[in-house]
């Protein structure tokens, strides 16, 4: 099984945030044997830190699909701060959290899996299943990421609209003919058409239904 | 109080007990006053009655004296008349009779016809018709002389009054007194009575000086009067004088006024005794009210001292020196649950648990003993065990003080009782609880420990498989890269692996660190400190703690608190096996320390229990294996372990060796190289009982 992912998302990454470098660093072995991505952190403060950095210097962050693996037992900050800290941040559609739980710790993942974190593994793990959770994850991130990048195009597109096309496109959503625009607007009706070709060019549609469409998905 | 307490409330019958009270002295007051009124106004009253009948009497006997002194000249006058041989001698015989009648005025001698004849004045007073004429006042006389005449007796005239000369006057009457010679009229012999002087021979000179005696008319005018005081008018007496012809009226009127207030002794004496009797009944009603307030005083600190005995806790028990209840109080009752009565009719207290009773009645007589009677009870008290009436025993405390009585006289024993079962329950509750406590805190140690062991090993046993994992995943789709890729993850899967060695030697290091705290110590001392507990949890059931070891005791090289922990364990488990048998009586642990080897001492723990069967006794030592509901099951693995860690064995026979019961458990461990060990190891085995 290999993760198909849309290309032009570019390269997943797999955050790894464990303690304990034996584990991490066999993760992240394991993970390159099924040829992904990671990067392993020691603690839940250093992550959090780069991510930081990360989405200072890029607002749409991140580029890429990712997923957080993480342990819930840390010395410094725990993973459930953590996890708080990212749900705060609105981040978890796009970077889905597993989390790795030791003997006793079960509940506190159930209870982190009902606000929202992707799932939790008990260690010792069974690794590929692990590995398998990880890319279902990442598909995850690569949908909300889609969804994102869709969006921030649909938005793009209606800035480039003039102020009388806009009023023609508003009109033709309403289901209008070329007509009544025309005498809604008080122009001719060939104007009107040419407008309607211009903002389909635009919104990159064919149709009107289509338009519509894009509009109702982006919930303007 | 011996009015009748039928009222409401205290006070409300305290009221009227002295509203009562306040009747009955005001009655007794009331009654004396009139008592003594009366007695005062009898008393006065007889003296009146007594003065008057003395009056009344003198005035009777003045009368009589003035008629037999005018019978008396009556008769003088009528001799005269009849020895008259000469008018001469008439007159000398008229002059002495005169002179020895003062009463007589004048005799005269009449004529039949009433003319005056010759008339002889009292020499010894003065001439009596000096001023007025004989003729003039003649009246009388004639109406006398004609009634004597008419009668033919001696007869009186009616009283009249002659005026004197001296300017006074006198009062008199006349006495006419025919001469009859043959029944032929010779005339009259008239004499004229003076009544004053008539009254003056009526009294004695006594009686003359204490009161007037007087002739009144109907009126009440006074004719003549005699006496020396004037009569008071109080105590007066009149007294006819029948005389014939006419009728004198004769008062004497005593010279004594009305009774004074004291009108004498008697009274006085009366009156006095009255008052020291109001005195006394005064005083006797003062002393009284004391009696009555200090009554109330000792019925209130009699209430009071009731009222604190039946709100005492305490239990109190009086017993005379033959052991019998003769007092116990509420709390007392509450406690065994019999009745005062019920306790103080029994012969042998029923409070005693039957199956006690003759080492409790041993110990009495052992008090009445008069050997011991000078054995005063400890201060401290004793603790005993006493059977509520449903049969349930509890502990009690007492504390017991000789009675003695105002002579000094021995006569019994006071106890105070406290009942401590509840106090020994908590004492159990809380051992309990520690015992719980101590079980969780080594249970959270183990969990602890495991916890530990737990991340310690998954931490290269994950690494391990995800190295394996990833090699499998690698080998499936192989490049260039593979074999060097494979190598590399072996390497790790070795490092782990011997890391996870490393956490297995560091717990065989730590049970090792253990051994090392093994130290030399005798058994007694070891049983010493576990035996306080074992008993605290046998008197609960009842059971009898029995230990056999050798003297002296042999001494084991163990970690004490672990075989302590194994003593602990395996009484509790034989003193839990017993609980539920038939007979209390039969419910005795026996722990026995034997050295059975140069080199190992054995401890035997045996019970009396319904023992334990082959199937069960299989998985006995498994771990986590329980037949308790609140049991870990970790008991006897544990000591088993604990034991093994010595170097011991431990083991269990059921039934006991020798009966047809019970379980023993025995269990070795080293003995320690004791300097100088005595020959016969297993000397005379001393017993200890509870």
């Amino acid at each position: 099984m290999s993760l198909n992912l849309d290309p032009t998302l570019g390269l997943p990454v797999v955050y790894l945030v464990d303690d304990e470098d034996v584990v991490r660093d066999a993760l992240a072995w394991l993970l390159r044997s099924r040829r992904l991505l990671s990067e392993g952190f020691a603690s839940a403060d250093a992550f959090w830190q780069q991510l930081q950095a990360q989405r200072g210097g890029d607002a749409a962050w991140p580029g890429s699909p990712v997923c957080l693996v993480l342990d819930v037992r840390m010395p410094g900050t725990s993973g459930l701060e953590l996890f708080e800290r990212l749900v705060d941040a609105t981040l978890l559609p796009v970077l889905p959290v597993i989390f790795l739980t030791g003997h006793g710790d079960v509940p506190t993942a159930v209870a982190a899996v009902k606000r929202g974190a992707f799932d939790f593994v008990e260690k010792p793990f069974s690794n590929n299943a692990l590995v398998d959770r990880i890319e279902q994850a990442l598909a995850l991130s690569a949908a909300e990421l889609a969804r994102r990048r869709e969006q921030r195009g649909r938005a793009r597109r209606l800035a480039e609209l003039t102020e009388r096309e806009a009023e023609v496109m508003r009109l033709v959503i309403e289901g209008l003919p070329n007509k009544r625009i025309a005498d809604a607007l008080g122009i001719s009706v060939r104007t009107v058409e040419v407008h309607r070709a211009r903002v389909f060019e635009k919104m990159d549609v064919k149709s009107a239904v289509e338009l519509a469409n894009r509009l109702r998905d982006a919930g303007a | 109080m011996n009015t009748p307490a039928n009222a409401f409330s205290p006070q409300a019958a305290q009221r009227q007990r002295r509203r009562w009270r306040l009747a009955l002295w005001s009655t007794l007051f009331l009654l004396l006053l009139v008592a003594l009124t009366l007695l005062v106004v009898l008393t006065a009253r007889h003296e009146d009655s007594r003065v008057q009948d003395q009056v009344d009497a003198l005035a009777t006997d003045a009368a009589a004296k003035v008629r037999s002194e005018l019978l008396r000249s009556q008769q003088s006058l009528q001799a005269l008349a009849t020895h008259v041989p000469t008018p001469q001698r008439w007159r000398a015989d008229a002059s002495e009779l005169l002179r020895q009648n003062r009463e007589l005025l004048r005799i005269e001698h009449r004529t039949p016809d009433g003319q005056i004849d010759t008339a002889v004045d009292s020499p010894v007073a003065p001439p009596l018709f000096a001023m007025i004429g004989r003729d003039d006042l003649d009246f009388n006389a004639d109406a006398a002389c004609a009634a004597a005449r008419h009668s033919a007796a001696p007869a009186f005239s009616g009283s009249y009054f002659v005026p004197l000369a001296s300017g006074g006057g006198l009062e008199v009457m006349d006495l006419c007194l025919p001469v009859l010679d043959g029944g032929q009229d010779q005339g009259y012999q008239l004499a004229t009575v003076s009544l004053q002087a008539l009254l003056a021979s009526a009294l004695t000179p006594e009686q003359a000086r204490r009161h007037e005696v007087s002739f009144v008319e109907g009126d009440g005018e006074r004719l003549a009067r005699s006496g020396l005081p004037r009569g008071m008018g109080v105590y007066r007496a009149d007294s006819l004088v029948d005389l014939s012809g006419t009728r004198l009226r004769l008062r004497v009127d005593s010279a004594a006024g009305r009774p004074s207030a004291v009108p004498n002794l008697t009274t006085a004496a009366v009156l006095g005794l009255s008052v020291l009797l109001f005195a006394l009944a005064l005083l006797l009603a003062r002393d009284v009210g004391r009696r009555a307030r200090a009554e109330a005083a000792l019925a209130e600190a009699l209430a009071f001292r009731k009222a604190m005995e039946d709100s005492l806790i305490t239990g109190l028990r009086a017993r005379d020196l033959q052991g019998h209840i003769s007092y116990v109080n509420p709390a007392f009752c509450a406690m065994v649950g019999f009745t005062a009565d019920e306790l103080r009719e029994a012969t042998v207290p029923p409070y005693w648990p039957p199956e006690l009773a003759d080492s409790y009645q041993r110990r009495q007589d052992l008090r009445q003993d008069p050997a011991s009677a000078g054995l005063a009870p400890s201060r401290e008290g004793f603790e005993t065990l006493f059977m509520r009436k449903n049969g349930e025993r509890f502990a009690v405390m007492i504390y017991e003080a000789p009675l003695v009585d105002g002579q000094g006289r021995h006569t019994g024993w006071m106890s105070a009782v406290l009942d401590v079962s509840a106090q020994r329950r908590i004492e159990d509750l809380s051992r309990q609880q520690h015992e719980r406590l101590q079980a969780t805190a080594r249970l959270a140690t183990i969990g602890e420990m495991a916890s530990l062991l737990s991340h310690e090993l998954n931490q290269p046993l994950a690494a391990i498989a995800s190295y394996a994992s990833g090699s499998l995943n690698l080998m499936d789709q192989p490049d260039a890269d593979t074999p060097a890729l494979l190598r590399q993850a072996l390497q790790r899967v070795a490092e782990q692996a011997e890391r996870a060695g490393r956490v297995i030697k560091s717990v065989h290091d730590f049970v090792r660190r253990r051994e090392q705290l093994h130290e030399s110590l005798g058994v007694d001392l070891l049983l010493e400190a576990v035996l306080p507990l074992v008993r605290l949890q046998a008197r609960k059931s009842g059971t009898q703690v029995l230990t056999d070891l050798p003297q002296p005791a042999p001494r084991v090289l163990c970690d004490r608190t672990m075989v302590e922990q194994v003593l602990l364990n395996l009484a509790r488990n034989a003193i839990q096996a017993m609980e539920h048998g038939s007979d209390p009586a039969a419910r005795v642990l026996r722990i026995r320390v034997r050295q059975t080897h140069e080199r190992w001492v054995t401890f035997y723990i045996a019970d009396a229990g319904p023992g334990i069967d082959r199937e069960l006794g299989a998985r006995l030592f498994t771990p986590f294996f329980t037949t308790r509901s609140e049991g870990m099951g970790l008991g006897l693995s544990l000591c088993r372990t604990v034991v093994e860690q010595h170097g011991g064995a431990m083991d269990f026979d059921s039934p006991v060796p020798g009966t047809r019961t019970g379980t023993e458990f025995r269990f070795t461990l080293p003995a320690a190289p004791a300097p100088k060990l005595p020959a016969n190891a297993t000397g005379a085995p001393q017993t200890l009982s509870t």
